[in-house]
């Protein structure tokens, strides 16, 4: 079943077989081809109409002010400092993590995968709190450090490190994600080889390791640069109090601002903001031009780096505890404020209750309802985004040309985007998409559901893609020569290889859609409120307790529905492979 | 492969068409409810349709008030759009650029807000009979929009880090707060520009009293939000906060305590006003009149705010109207000065590094 050798040109693999049984395949193209110019450009192209429009006037005008505002360039030093610090910061815990989960021989890893999604569902407000909390002069950071002889001030976390730090914690589950299923995926004869010629551990991994684990770490540096671009949370909670002015709090400030230009600022600095994530885009082809696919395996779970007892539990004490501060420190905190009474009071006996939970269950009805909202339209996003994704990214993958390129590109922008601006752009392009049609999705759930889709595709198409790099086309090749239709070959072949990374895409997708905020707060309307917006409702009335808990609900379902994962996962899996395992 | 693009292309098209197939029916009712008008003339007392409401009120209390409205007119079904005062105008001006604005009835934080929108002349000129009971200075002279409450900008201090209530302003200049105090941006808060305008017009503060404050260490955050949590949880000891939040902690038990300055407080009205592109225009008109009314009023209360016509009593903890010293300036001039307001202020607080 596994090809021994196999060409390098996997990645640019003009060898594909596809039938072309289709005689207006052409049409089809231009068709998929505008519909995708419909979902994913006209929004943003409506966002560029109006950074050179004043009074319905051609101009530039609007350019040259923000470019002449020595603000501006202040703002963009920031955004790309921070940017590349905390992508940074991802790519290293990300990578780290990944390579001891797929090799080291450590125990409990599903507890452990389970605890590495956490900063990425807990809302970044509470772990932008909580870490501030750890870090405060009256906090545990400052008592640690007490204990250490010297003069050792507390971090202080409104500041540049600070937001890095903060946004790299929350990110780095995308790295991790993306990378892990790609290092189960190398071949273990080959690292195996290398040792018996005498190669050492740091050059295996550099020359070996590393290359082939390229198109995972390329994909979740990319995304983790995404989010850390358009995050809005961390640098407004961090930022403002220091003086620090990222894109997105800056575009934020224009959106509000006063007077007929503030809106055309916005739009300048948003395209600006787009210009800095093709940029990442562009990055992220270069690195993937020097990757290889050497064979194609399935997963291989087996540790690889056999550590003796107590070197073993070294290690996992080690990711404990920094798991323990990345995803329980929050978690407690979380957990802490929503059992007290009223925000603020010290956590003690006689100030917990279980009120706020009471409240939430049994008082409002928009808790529960806004649950099954959410679950709905990040069940319907998933499945949409599923086929739809990874239909792309085949595509993409297949005929890498410039019109998939293009494609590319048109769906990472709305990922990069601030989500305020991205939901204005929504509104702008769905209330009337061509002159005289209005589709009349504005004001319903139909509206998020696109948004949401339109958001996070992009989520979906790099987990595929990152998937289909580690099959090469002689896996394809091979069933085409051995008769197989392309049902066939999808269901016994690609499939089965494929559905650790598409289901890590789907992943993504489904935890953003479900705890998604600031579009949703824009665009929903009576009657589907989403999780989002109940917390950011909770949160502007005054109620931080009630969000709290209602957050605390929510991390707790997605724990519970983790484990259930795990185990379908598990037993999904031995029976696929069984099947297709001749041997 | 091209298989996958014809595939791709009918699972788009049949979203597409789902969707609107979907939602097609709303939209129509919505664009046949606009010769409401002319219906009234047969049937007065009834008045009926979809009126869409753009909010800043917290979602329980608009809801309370959409539900007693309800009681009154149960024909006229109300959709309810709620989000902060900054996301609620910026969708509206989104829905202006997309050609359709959907609002009927809004109601956000602050008159300076929708003195920019009377001056994009999206509103429409509507001075209800019940404004009569509302003191003048906050019923916009034009009829374009009144005010439905009265929320006051305080001082409030955490109990458990300050033992002596202050009781001027000037408490946030002296050394016994310096570090320890936090306000809201006026970059990212409306309603702390509108408050940034009304102290700088002030002979007792102007500028001078924000040179102070910087001087003094003064935090800035997001919103108010983040400043109530700041103080409930003693990072910082002194609050600049509107009323209503912080005696709302206070009810609950939060350690803090709210005090209306000696020199006087800026208010904030949370302004009602229709959008001149309304499509049922009756049924703006009877909300409006709703709000204001004494009923209106009284429910205001109840939900914990102060309201704003004269004879209805103020819940517990906050003040009424006429026990309040209010500071305030042209609402014009405070609308034409913003954008120079926030960057003077800016200038002061510091550039970013």
């Amino acid at each position: 079943m596994y090809p021994e050798k196999s060409q390098s040109e996997g990645m640019t693999g003009k060898s594909a077989s596809f039938s072309l049984s289709f005689s207006f395949s052409g049409l089809w193209k231009m068709i998929g081809f505008l519909l995708i110019i419909l979902f994913f450009v006209l929004p943003v192209f409506r966002l560029i109409i109006i950074s050179m429009t004043e009074e319905d006037a051609f101009t530039l005008s609007h350019y040259s002010d923000v470019f002449r505002d020595i603000e501006t360039w202040i703002t963009v030093k920031n955004t790309l400092f921070i940017v590349f610090g905390s992508t940074v910061v991802s790519l290293i815990l990300g990578i780290a993590m990944a390579w001891i989960i797929a090799y080291v021989n450590i125990k409990r890893k599903k507890w452990m995968q389970l605890f590495i999604f956490l900063p990425f569902i807990i809302p970044s407000y509470i772990t932008t709190i909580a870490w501030v909390q750890f870090f405060s002069s009256s906090g545990p950071a400052a008592a640690i450090l007490n204990l250490v002889p010297g003069e050792w001030p507390a971090p202080n976390l409104y500041s540049m490190g600070g937001i890095i730090f903060v946004l790299g914690l929350s990110h780095y589950p995308l790295v991790y994600l993306m990378t892990v299923n790609v290092l189960k995926k190398i071949p273990p004869e080959l690292a195996q080889a290398a040792q018996t010629s005498g190669g050492r551990k740091t050059l295996i991994f550099r020359k070996i390791i590393f290359p082939l684990a390229l198109p995972g770490v390329a994909s979740g540096g990319l995304l983790a640069f995404l989010s850390n671009l358009d995050n809005f949370g961390i640098p407004a909670f961090l930022g403002i109090p220091a003086n620090i002015r990222v894109l997105s709090t800056y575009i934020y400030e224009q959106v509000i601002g006063f007077g007929p230009s503030a809106f055309a600022k916005a739009a300048v600095l948003s395209v600006l903001l787009g210009m800095i994530a093709l940029t990442g885009t562009f990055l992220q082809w270069l690195l993937l031009k020097r990757s290889r696919v050497i064979e194609t395996v399935k997963n291989d779970d087996k540790p690889r780096v056999h550590l003796p007892k107590a070197k073993r539990r070294c290690v996992e004490g080690i990711v404990w505890v920094f798991l323990l501060f990345t995803s329980f420190v929050p978690l407690l905190s979380m957990g802490a404020t929503s059992l007290i009474k009223a925000y603020g009071l010290p956590f003690k006996p006689e100030n917990l209750s279980l009120k706020n939970y009471q409240y939430l269950l049994f008082s409002d009805p928009k808790a529960i309802s806004a649950v099954s909202n959410s679950l709905k339209l990040a069940v319907l996003t998933v499945s949409l985004s599923l086929i739809l994704g990874t239909a792309l990214a085949y595509i993409r993958y297949k005929q890498p040309n410039r019109w998939t390129k293009a494609i590319e590109m048109f769906v990472t922008v709305p990922y990069a985007l601030p989500g305020t601006v991205f939901a204005l752009c929504i509104i702008f392009a769905w209330m009337q998409p061509l002159p005289g049609w209005n589709p009349g999705v504005y004001g319903t759930i139909w509206i998020v559901m696109l948004a949401y889709f339109t958001r996070f595709l992009v989520l979906q198409v790099r987990g595929s893609y990152t998937a289909l790099t580690q099959v090469d086309s002689t896996m394809e090749e091979a069933a085409r020569i051995s008769g197989a239709t392309a049902v066939v070959k999808w269901r016994k072949i690609l499939l089965p290889l494929l559905l650790p990374g598409i289901i890590g895409g789907a992943l993504l997708v489904f935890l953003t859609a479900l705890t998604e905020l600031t579009v949703s707060s824009l665009l929903w309307s009576a009657g589907s409120e989403t999780i989002g917006v109940v917390i950011f409702n909770y949160e502007q009335a005054g109620f931080t307790t009630y969000s709290t808990a209602f957050s605390c609900l929510i991390v707790l379902a997605i724990l519970i529905g983790g484990l259930a994962f795990i185990v379908l996962e598990k037993f999904w899996l031995r029976k696929v492979m069984k099947q297709n395992d001749p041997a | 492969m091209r298989k996958w693009f014809a595939f791709l292309s009918i699972l788009t098209l049949i979203f597409v068409f789902a969707a609107c197939g979907n939602s097609n029916s709303t939209s129509s009712n919505g664009q046949e409810g606009s010769p409401d008008s002319s219906d009234s003339g047969s049937s007065k007392t009834t008045i009926s349709g979809e009126l869409h409401f753009y909010t800043s009120q917290p979602d329980e209390d608009a809801q309370r008030l959409v539900q007693a409205f309800n009681e009154k007119y149960p024909d006229v079904k109300v959709y309810t759009f709620r989000s902060g005062t900054e996301e609620v105008i910026a969708k509206i001006k989104a829905e202006q650029e997309g050609g359709n604005i959907q609002a009927d009835v809004l109601l956000v934080a602050d008159a300076v807000t929708f003195e920019s929108l009377k001056n994009e002349n999206l509103l429409l000129s509507y001075r209800s009979k019940e404004a009569d009971q509302i003191p003048e200075k906050f019923v916009d002279g034009d009829g374009m929009y009144t005010g439905t409450k009265v929320m006051a900008t305080v001082l409030a201090y955490n109990t458990n880090k300050v033992k002596n209530a202050p009781d001027s302003w000037l408490a946030l200049t002296e050394s016994g707060s310096k570090g320890n105090s936090i306000m809201p941006s006026p970059f990212y808060s409306g309603a702390a520009a509108y408050n940034l305008g009304i102290f700088v017009r002030q002979e007792t503060f102007g500028w001078d009293f924000y040179k102070k404050l910087k001087g003094n260490e003064m935090a800035v955050a997001q919103g108010n939000g983040a400043v109530l949590k700041s103080v409930a949880s003693g990072e910082k000891s002194y609050g600049v906060i509107v009323d209503y939040l912080a005696a709302r902690a206070k009810k609950e038990g939060s350690p803090m305590e709210l005090v209306y300055p000696k020199e006087g407080v800026p208010v904030i009205t949370e302004p009602i006003a229709i959008m001149k592109g309304t499509k049922n225009e009756e049924a703006a008109k009877a909300f409006v009149d709703f709000v204001l009314s004494e009923e209106g009023q009284k429910l205001a209360a109840e939900l914990g705010y102060t309201p704003i016509r004269k004879g209805v009593e103020a819940p517990e903890g906050l003040k009424t109207i006429d026990e309040m010293k209010v500071i305030d300036a042209d609402i014009n001039e405070l609308y034409q000065a913003r954008e120079e307001d926030k960057t003077k202020f800016g200038e002061i607080f510091g550039k970013q590094q």
